[in-house]
């Protein structure tokens, strides 16, 4: 298992590298359509035009479109990501600080999602053909009825406005003082240096942002595990395990649902990757510091440079999400573990 | 003192605001090792007995009436019907286990055989520590090799036959007073029938268990039981010694069973077919006096309104007929097979050591696996107006060799020349030759048939495909002779294949392929899925186009009294390769081969005096396959 586990990541690397130089191409060329103005937004004002093309050239901007992409890349490689021209920072700085944040709620969002999701999906068919289960799928329909972006200023409105039960703003609340950073991950950190006061805060601010990024999760979880589920109590080795008298309980929980969670495990791959793309609306409506946010201050300022490092990360983030779905749909299925030993 | 003992138990089900007894006032008993036969086609009820004993009856069926009483080792008698269901869920593997009939899917495909068997065990209170004990001794009981390596195996690893050991190795494991096989060898090949059939009775014998053996083969049950009921539409119909039931039946039903299952020896006759089919449970709601009037050749007007009784006709044998009944059988003409030479011409098809290999999968790194030798050399012709069967098991390459023949893969060596053409390379100049001579015949009309089309446009699919276009007069006109050619009453040209019975939907399926007038069908497993009395209709029908229209067929069956019921000539394929080929009488008489030898062995004989199954045959069977 460890040694496939490694080969199927090993894989997934090499298959990654021709993606990402497809992204990072698309990503530098249409940047480059944008009607912006590196240049002269660096400049003070009352620059001279001489003072213009000197920068031009600092910036390598008066080379052929393809070398700037090469020279790009090959800074990249290096670990170099440029110099942001609206923070007058270097992206990498940027990105590290940013990134532990969007990774604390995006995993937040997740395990809300699928546990909630997967509670659901159980509960669903546990209840089938009652009123729990019209009332579990009426809630599916209203919460995949209503956009993410909007769920988060509907839980500000109501449990952070009305209600005042959560905070809405930031990941820490006023007067807390950061942790001293260890992971750069705030969570982490506060349990590593054993500041009760600002994991609390953390947590706390967490809740909403976290629970606007599942919400567009759950649902689709919850409905295709019951539909799966429904199926799966219809093959034939749940009803032998019935006939050999094995209680329902542990019909439902060792026989029914792991072969019911394999669709649902492959739709959470798909609909993973789409939670990094919630985070750029989430982080903003909540002023959450994650790369969603750099990303949005980014777009807003024409910062190429971090536009451009930003939407690569965001790939790298998908890539890897799929790939740690893969494991974890190899890890439930035998079949692709052992395809071909016969 | 009896195992289970059911007394007028019947079954009866709401539809559509009527009730209809599904099961009406069943009787039958099992003593300790014993095995009773439940035998009967598809909608005999057969499979609602084992669902009535673990409680598990489909929505709006309930027990209506009636008990089955069961007694364990430990004496008490208790009525499964009315006992608690907490009481029963506790029986059940336990007092009273079950072998299913699909073993490969009857195991959780996420779990190993360890894990499947140690649950079981758990429940059975088996301390932990002795449970691998316990599960090796049982699985060597039934003849599965290293079994220690095995129970680290997913069922998906093992094959059909495996599986199938494994869940008759779990079911004698609480050493139960009462066995329920369901259609245990049905997904099974012969000779893997065979092994199951000798490791269950092993068993049973060895343990004095009691045994439900339901099954649709009555050939089969006359082996496998001591005592057979036959059912029809929910009733048994007769009742008695397997040797009885099985040589002498009484009932007309139980005869037209036999009548219509081709022999594997002696003379051939045309088979006796009934008309219609067994009525479904709408139409059960509605049937006054015998169930079995309607279609019983001997009935006669008191039939049809008065319900007979089961009688006595001889020590055990029961009937269930009215007394006036005589039961004369009708004389049948035997079968006249026209021979390749009798026809003379030349062939229309000619396969010529064609091969199929399927390359491996690549690895990730781009390697290639081994990849499988579907057909190795193989070769045969076909002349025109002759029928030439084709006989494996399962992996055999029997179905590769129709895909090449129809065109559907390419062949990766060999030729196929129809009619002096050369065809092997699939085209669009090779498939308009194909077309026009030959058709195939799907194994499955449920899925062959587009459920969204009515008959009309289904038979006359084919007309779609010439380019001119056919009118809907003439695409119409043509479904009408279809019809009457395949034996379909002409009100179903509108119909939907969801209102067709099953024997319907394949004469519908073979009526499609007779729509270009093609002089050759190629027909791969075409009544496997079928009940017997269905199978029947359908081998004539065949036989007939012969007669009619000189048509040639290529059957593919992996039963073999089928293949000698139709074919003049056969092939014999194992593992890709042709072993045998020859006059199909020929071969029965005289099989050269030993994979052919082992096959004809390995099929229950009509007669029961000789020895089935036959263990020594079995071995070499096994180390060949």
């Amino acid at each position: 298992m460890a040694f496939l586990t490694l080969q199927l990541l090993f894989r997934r690397l090499v298959l990654a590298i021709p993606i990402l130089l497809c992204v990072s191409a698309l990503v530098f060329g249409i940047l480059r359509l944008l009607p912006a103005d590196p240049v002269g937004m660096s400049l003070p004002p009352g620059a001279t035009a001489a003072d213009y093309e000197k920068l031009k050239q600092a910036f390598g901007l008066d080379r052929p479109l393809f070398e700037q992409y090469l020279i790009w890349l090959g800074k990249l490689l290096s670990g170099d990501m440029g110099g942001s021209i609206f923070f007058r920072r270097p992206v990498t700085e940027l990105i590290a600080k940013a990134l532990p944040a969007t990774l604390e709620l995006v995993s937040a969002g997740f395990a809300l999602g699928v546990i909630v999701g997967g509670a659901g999906g159980l509960g669903m068919f546990a209840m089938r053909g009652g009123a729990g289960e019209h009332a579990l799928d009426g809630a599916t329909t209203i919460m995949m009825a209503i956009p993410e972006f909007l769920w988060a200023i509907l839980l500000i409105l109501f449990v952070g406005v009305s209600l005042q039960l959560l905070p809405f703003i930031g990941r820490l609340g006023p007067g807390i003082q950061l942790p001293p950073p260890v992971t750069g991950f705030l969570l982490v950190d506060s349990v590593l240096t054993g500041r009760w006061d600002s994991l609390r805060s953390a947590l706390l601010h967490l809740v909403l942002p976290a629970t606007a990024l599942a919400i567009g999760l759950a649902p689709l979880v919850m409905r295709v595990l019951r539909s799966s589920l429904l199926e799966t109590v219809q093959d034939d080795y749940i009803t032998q395990a019935r006939l050999r008298g094995v209680s329902e309980r542990r019909i439902l929980l060792r026989h029914a649902l792991p072969n019911a969670a394999l669709p649902a495990i492959s739709l959470i791959g798909v609909q993973g990757g789409f939670m990094f793309g919630g985070t750029v609306l989430v982080e903003m409506i909540f002023a959450y510091p994650g790369i969603g946010n750099l990303m949005v201050d980014a777009v807003r300022n024409h910062d190429l440079p971090v536009i451009q490092a930003v939407a690569l990360v965001y790939c790298v983030l998908v890539l890897g999400i799929n790939a740690v779905v893969d494991v974890a749909y190899m890890a439930v299925n035998p079949r692709l573990r052992l395809a071909g030993s016969r | 003192m009896m195992t289970l003992v059911a007394k007028g138990l019947s079954v009866s089900a709401r539809l559509a605001g009527q009730t209809v007894t599904v099961l009406r006032d069943l009787d039958f008993a099992i003593e300790p090792g014993k095995i009773l036969g439940l035998v009967g086609e598809s909608g005999a009820g057969k499979s609602m007995i084992g669902r009535v004993l673990a409680r598990s009856l489909p929505s709006g069926f309930v027990v209506s009436g009636g008990s089955l009483a069961f007694s364990a080792a430990d004496g008490k008698v208790r009525d499964l019907v009315a006992m608690d269901g907490a009481d029963l869920a506790r029986l059940l593997g336990d007092r009273i286990a079950f072998i299913p009939q699909e073993p490969l899917t009857a195991l959780n495909p996420l779990l190993t055989v360890r894990a499947q068997f140690d649950e079981h065990l758990a429940r059975l209170g088996v301390p932990a520590g002795d449970r691998i004990a316990r599960m090796i001794d049982a699985l060597t009981q039934v003849r599965l090799s290293a079994p220690q390596s095995l129970v680290e195996r997913y069922p998906f690893q093992l094959s059909g036959g495996m599986c199938q050991r494994v869940l008759i190795a779990m079911a004698f494991a609480s050493n139960p007073a009462l066995v329920v096989a369901d259609e245990p060898t049905t997904a099974l090949d012969v000779s893997t029938q065979a092994t199951i059939v000798q490791i269950m009775r092993g068993l049973q014998r060895d343990h004095a268990t009691a045994m439900l053996f339901i099954t649709h083969d009555l050939r089969l049950a006359a082996r496998v039981c001591d005592e057979i009921a036959v059912l029809y539409a929910g009733e048994v119909v007769e009742r008695g010694p397997a040797r009885i039931i099985s040589q002498d039946p009484q009932h007309p039903y139980t005869r037209a069973l036999q009548a219509a299952n081709p022999p594997l020896r002696g003379p051939l006759t045309r088979l006796v077919t009934l008309p219609d089919q067994m009525p479904g449970l709408s139409a059960l709601a509605s049937l006054q006096g015998c169930r079995f009037a309607p279609r019983c050749p001997t009935r006669d007007a008191s039939c049809e309104t008065a319900s007979p009784e089961l009688r006595l006709v001889a020590p055990g044998h029961w009937v269930c007929c009215a007394p006036a009944c005589s039961g004369s059988r009708p004389a049948v003409p035997p079968i006249t097979r026209r021979s390749a030479e009798a026809s003379g011409s030349e062939p229309i098809l000619v396969v010529d050591t064609v091969a199929k290999h399927y390359p491996g999968k690549r690895d990730w790194m781009g390697r290639r696996g081994q990849g499988v030798d579907a057909v190795k050399a193989a070769s045969l012709s076909v002349r025109p107006g002759e029928f030439v069967g084709i006989v494996g098991e399962s992996g055999s390459g029997k179905s590769t060799l129709a895909k090449l023949i129809m065109g559907l893969e390419a062949p990766t060596a060999g030729r196929i020349l129809i009619d002096g053409h050369d065809v092997t390379a699939p085209s669009s100049a090779t498939r308009s030759i194909r077309l026009g001579t030959l058709q195939m015949v799907f194994q499955d009309p449920q899925s062959a048939l587009n459920p969204r089309r009515p008959v009309e446009r289904l038979v006359t699919q084919t007309m779609e495909a010439a380019r001119s276009g056919a009118s809907d007069a003439e695409r119409l006109a043509r479904a009408t002779a279809l019809l009457a050619e395949t034996g379909l009453p002409p009100e179903l040209i509108n119909r939907y294949p969801a209102q067709l019975s099953g024997g319907q939907k394949q004469r519908v399926n073979i009526a499609r392929a007779l729509c270009v007038t093609p002089r050759l069908l190629v027909a791969d497993e075409i009544v496997s899925g079928l009940d017997v009395s269905v199978q029947a209709q359908i081998l004539n029908l065949l036989l007939d186009l012969r007669t009619e229209r000189g048509i040639g067929l290529v059957f593919i069956s992996h039963d073999l009294a089928v293949v000698r019921y139709l074919c003049t000539r056969m092939l014999v394929m194992h593992q890709g390769v042709v072993v045998e080929e020859g006059e199909t009488d020929a071969i029965f008489a005289r099989p050269q081969h030993p994979y052919t030898r082992a096959l004809l062995a390995a099929a229950p004989p009509d007669e029961l005096d000789s020895p089935w199954p036959p263990a020594p045959v079995q071995e070499t069977l096994d180390a060949t396959a």
